[in-house]
C-alpha cells in the first residue's frame, strides 16, 4: 500500500526533475532547429538520373586553383552550357524538403549549383530521425557520390565522420563550423586543435555572420520602432549564433537611433527544448516581456519557440522579425494572420552559399575548412517587406544599403569584442 | 560555493528577503498574466488527475490524452477551416464555427482515449501505471508521425480564441487592476478552467456524485454494498477527466498559439499531477499549487529580461543562472518533498476493483 503510493509520488517527483533536465539535449542546436521528431517516408537516393545531355564543346579544364576561397555567389558562374559529371546529394534534416526553412534553401541551392555547372539533378534524402543521419549519408557514399550537401549543425558530427572516411568526396555542412582535433576527428572540448583545412580538405563547413543579419534588422526595428523602445527574444545564450544575431541587432539599432532602448531576453539559460521546440512556453515569456518592457517591434532567434513569440507580437499589436529565413514566407503570414505582423526577417542565404560551394568544387577553386558567408560574398541580408504596409521607406531601405556597403568594405563592427559570448 | 557562503554572510539576509519582495511586487502586473497563463493547462491536468485519482483510477496517461486533444484540435481545425472557411469571429472570444468543431473533437479525442484507458485500468485490471505509460508513449509517436504527414501540405491553422480584451483603465486600476487583468484578460478555455476548479470543489464535497466519488475511491467495496456501482462510476469519472485533460491540451494549440508542434505538452500533463499530489487531491488546492508553480516560472522570466539591482542583483550574480530555470520545478519538488508525508491519497487509489476479491 505505502509502497504504491510513495512510487506515485516518485515517479511524479522524477518527471518533474526529468522535464527540466532530460528534455535538454546538450548539444547547441542551430538558432531554428527543424521542428523535433518529426518523420517523413523519405525518398531513397534513386540511382542517379542521367546526366545532362547538353553536348557541351569541351569540359572545362580545372581553373588554377586559388588560395584563398573567395565565394562568389552567381556572379562567377560558370557558363550554364557547361556540363559536369559531379553526382550531388543532399541529406537534409528531419523534417520535409519543402519546408520554407533550411531544408528547402538548401537543397535549392544545390539544384541551383547544379544547373549551373551542367551537372544532373541533385538527390535528396530526409531521414528520418537523428540516428539515420550517419546511414543516410554512407548511402551516397557506397553510391560513389562526389559531393554530398549536409544541411543544418544537427548532422555535423554525420559529416565530419562521414568527411574523415572518405577524403576524396566533397563534404558542405551548411551552417556548420569545423572544429576537429589533431587527429581529425570531432572535438567535443571545442579546443578545436586540429587544422580542418589539411585535415579534411575536402569538407567545406559553411558557416554565416549572423551578427551581421542582426545589424541589418537591427537598423529596421530602430527605424520603425515609434516608443524607442525595440525588444529580442533569443532561445538561448549558450548558442553563439543565438547570441551573434542579438549583438548585431543592438549595435545595429544603436547606430541608427542613439537614443533606442533594446530590451533583451533569453527564453531559457540551460534548456534547449524549452529554448526551441515549445512554442506555447515563447507565448507566454514573449507576452510577459511585452507586457513589462512595452517594445513595438521585436525580433526573435529562438526557433519553434520563436514562432510563439511572433505570435505573441502579433496579438500585441506590435511589429515582428523573424530570424535565419524569410520568415513572412515559411509561416505562411500571407494568409494567416497569426503571423500578420512579420515586417521582415534576419536571413542567411543558405541558397547563395550552397549553390556558390558547388560553382566552387566544379571550377577546382573550392577548398575544405571553414567558409563564413557574410556580406562580402552576399550570405546574409534581410528578407524584403511583404506585408503591404510600406514601413520599411526608401530611406530605411537606403540605411540597410549603406549598411550593407559598410560591412563589405570593413568599416562597419556588427560585433562586440565579446562576440558569440554569453 | 565558498564565494556564495561569504557572499550568504556577508549581506543581511532580511534584507535580500525584502528586496525580493519588492521585486516581485514590481514585477506582478506583468508576471501575474503570465502566470495564469502558464499554469492553465496545469490546473486542467491537475483536475483531471483528482476527477480520476478520487475514484480510485491513477491516470499518468494525461500528458498523452493533453497532446493527443493538442494534435486533434489543431488538425480538425486545419481540415473544417479548409471546408468552411474562417468565417467571421465573434467579438467576444473570437469563436467563429471551425473553431468550435475543432474544440469539440479535442475534447471527444481526449474522451476516447480516457476511455482506452479507462478499460485497460478498470475492465482488464492492468496496472494503471504502465496503461498511462503506454497512452504517452503511443501519443507522442503517433502524433508527432502524422503531424508530418500533414505538414507537407503546408496546412493553414484555424487560428486561436482571443482573450477578453479588458479596457485598459480597468487594467489600470490601484490595488485590483493587475489581478482582474491577469484573471481575465485571457481566452474562454483559461477563463473555463478558473471556472471549473470553483465547480469541481463544490461538486467534490457538497453533491452526491462527489460523495459517491470519494467513497468508491476509498472503499469501493462498502460503496458496492450501499448499491453503488463502482466500475460504472469509475469509467465515468475517467472519462469525463479525459475531456479535463483534452481542454488543456486544446488550450496549448488553440489558444495560447495557432500550431502544433510534436510533443508541445513538455511534460506540463506531469507537472498537473504533482500539483494534484500537493493540492491534496482537491480542485482547489490543486490551483493553487499550479498558479504556484506558473507563479515561479513567471518570476524566472522576468529575472531573465528585468533582473534585479541592489545588492539582490548582486547577490544573484553569484547563483548560477540555471538555477533559475529550475525554479519552478525546484519549488514543486520543495513543496512536494515537504508535504508528502502529510498528502494522502485516496485509500484505493490505483487499486483495480474487483467485486470477487476478498480485500
Amino acid at each position: 500500500m505505502h509502497i504504491k503510493r510513495a512510487s506515485v509520488a516518485l515517479i511524479a517527483a522524477l518527471t518533474i526533475a526529468a522535464c527540466s533536465g532530460a528534455a535538454a539535449t546538450p548539444t547547441p542546436l542551430p538558432a531554428t532547429p527543424t521542428p523535433a521528431p518529426v518523420v517523413t517516408p523519405a525518398p531513397t537516393p534513386a540511382p542517379t538520373a542521367t546526366p545532362v545531355v547538353t553536348p557541351a564543346p569541351t569540359a572545362t579544364p580545372a581553373a588554377t586553383p586559388t588560395a584563398s576561397p573567395t565565394p562568389a555567389a552567381s556572379t562567377a558562374a560558370p557558363s550554364p552550357s557547361a556540363s559536369s559529371t559531379l553526382k550531388i546529394g543532399v541529406v537534409t534534416d528531419v523534417g520535409r524538403v519543402d519546408d520554407k526553412n533550411f531544408n528547402q534553401f538548401s537543397f535549392e541551392g544545390a539544384k541551383l549549383g547544379a544547373t549551373d555547372i551542367g551537372a544532373a539533378a541533385p538527390q535528396v534524402v530526409v531521414p528520418n530521425s537523428a540516428d539515420e543521419y550517419a546511414s543516410d549519408i554512407q548511402q551516397y557514399v557506397s553510391q560513389s557520390y562526389d559531393v554530398i550537401v549536409t544541411v543544418g549543425f544537427n548532422l555535423y558530427s554525420a559529416t565530419v565522420a562521414a568527411a574523415l572516411a572518405n577524403p576524396n568526396i566533397w563534404f558542405i555542412g551548411v551552417d556548420q563550423s569545423i572544429c576537429v582535433d589533431a587527429t581529425g576527428k570531432d572535438d567535443p572540448t571545442f579546443a578545436c586543435k586540429g587544422d580542418p583545412k589539411t585535415l579534411l580538405p575536402h569538407y567545406i563547413g559553411i558557416s554565416f555572420e549572423e551578427d551581421q543579419a542582426g545589424y541589418l534588422a537591427g537598423i529596421v526595428a530602430a527605424s520603425i520602432s515609434q516608443s524607442h523602445i525595440i525588444g529580442a527574444i533569443g532561445g538561448i545564450n549558450l548558442v553563439p549564433a543565438v547570441v551573434r544575431y542579438i549583438q548585431g541587432y543592438q549595435l545595429g539599432a544603436m547606430a541608427t537611433d542613439p537614443t533606442v532602448s533594446v530590451k533583451i531576453g533569453y527564453v531559457s539559460k540551460s534548456d534547449f527544448t524549452k529554448a526551441f521546440a515549445d512554442p506555447a512556453g515563447g507565448q507566454t515569456y514573449a507576452t510577459q516581456f511585452i507586457q513589462a518592457n512595452k517594445p513595438d517591434v521585436l525580433f526573435q532567434v529562438a526557433g519553434s519557440t520563436g514562432n510563439g513569440v511572433l505570435q505573441a507580437a502579433c496579438t500585441a499589436g506590435i511589429d515582428g522579425i523573424g530570424v535565419d529565413v524569410d520568415q513572412w514566407g515559411s509561416l505562411s503570414a500571407a494568409t494567416d494572420p497569426t503571423y500578420g505582423c512579420i515586417v521582415t526577417s534576419a536571413e542567411k542565404h543558405l541558397s547563395n552559399a550552397v549553390e556558390a560551394s558547388i560553382q566552387q568544387i566544379s571550377g577546382g577553386t573550392a577548398a575544405g575548412g571553414n567558409v563564413e558567408y557574410n556580406a562580402t560574398n552576399d550570405g546574409i541580408g534581410v528578407s524584403m517587406e511583404q506585408d503591404g504596409k510600406g514601413l520599411i521607406t526608401p530611406a530605411i531601405q537606403t540605411l540597410l544599403d549603406t549598411a550593407l556597403a559598410g560591412m563589405k568594405a570593413g568599416s562597419v563592427t556588427t560585433c562586440p569584442t565579446t562576440c558569440g559570448q554569453p | 560555493m565558498d564565494q556564495l557562503i561569504n557572499g550568504l554572510y556577508g549581506i543581511p539576509v532580511a534584507g535580500l528577503i525584502f528586496q525580493a519582495v519588492g521585486y516581485i511586487v514590481d514585477q506582478l502586473p506583468f508576471l501575474s498574466h503570465a502566470a495564469v497563463a502558464i499554469s492553465i493547462p496545469i490546473i486542467f491536468a491537475a483536475l483531471c488527475g483528482v476527477v480520476c485519482e478520487r475514484s480510485g483510477v491513477v491516470n499518468i496517461g494525461l500528458e498523452g490524452i493533453m497532446l493527443t486533444a493538442a494534435f486533434v484540435g489543431w488538425v480538425v481545425g486545419v481540415v473544417a477551416t479548409q471546408f468552411l472557411g474562417h468565417g467571421d469571429p465573434t467579438p467576444l472570444f473570437g469563436f467563429t464555427l471551425p473553431l468550435i468543431i475543432a474544440l469539440v473533437s479535442a475534447v471527444a479525442a481526449g474522451m476516447l482515449l480516457s476511455l482506452l484507458h479507462a478499460w485497460l485500468a478498470i475492465s482488464v485490471r492492468a496496472d494503471q501505471i504502465i496503461s498511462g505509460t503506454i497512452i504517452n508513449i503511443i501519443a507522442l509517436g503517433l502524433t508527432g508521425y502524422l503531424i508530418s504527414l500533414i505538414s507537407q501540405s503546408s496546412p493553414k491553422g484555424a487560428g486561436s480564441f482571443t482573450p477578453l480584451a479588458i479596457p485598459q483603465n480597468v487594467a489600470n486600476l490601484p490595488v485590483v487592476g493587475w489581478l482582474i487583468n491577469a484573471v481575465f484578460n485571457q481566452g474562454p478555455i483559461a477563463i473555463s478552467a478558473i471556472v471549473l476548479t470553483v465547480v469541481l470543489q463544490i461538486l467534490l464535497f457538497r453533491s452526491r456524485w462527489g460523495l459517491r466519488t470519494r467513497s468508491v475511491g476509498e472503499h469501493p467495496k462498502a460503496a458496492e454494498t450501499v448499491g453503488i456501482d463502482v466500475v460504472k462510476l469509475r469509467y465515468r469519472n475517467v472519462v469525463a477527466g479525459g475531456a479535463l485533460a483534452a481542454l488543456g491540451g486544446a488550450y496549448l494549440s488553440m489558444e495560447l498559439t495557432n500550431s502544433f508542434q510534436p510533443g508541445m505538452t513538455q511534460g506540463r500533463g506531469f507537472i498537473g499531477l504533482a500539483a494534484m499530489i500537493v493540492g491534496r487531491w482537491t480542485p482547489l488546492g490543486a490551483f493553487g499549487a499550479a498558479v504556484l508553480f506558473g507563479s515561479a516560472q513567471a518570476i524566472s522570466s522576468s529575472i531573465t529580461f528585468a533582473p534585479p539591482t541592489g545588492s539582490l542583483g548582486d547577490f544573484m550574480n553569484q547563483v548560477p543562472p540555471q538555477l533559475f530555470d529550475a525554479l519552478p520545478y525546484l519549488v514543486t519538488i520543495i513543496i512536494l518533498a515537504g508535504l508528502i508525508g502529510r498528502s494522502t491519497p485516496p485509500a484505493a487509489d490505483g487499486q483495480p476493483y474487483s467485486r470477487e476479491a476478498a480485500t
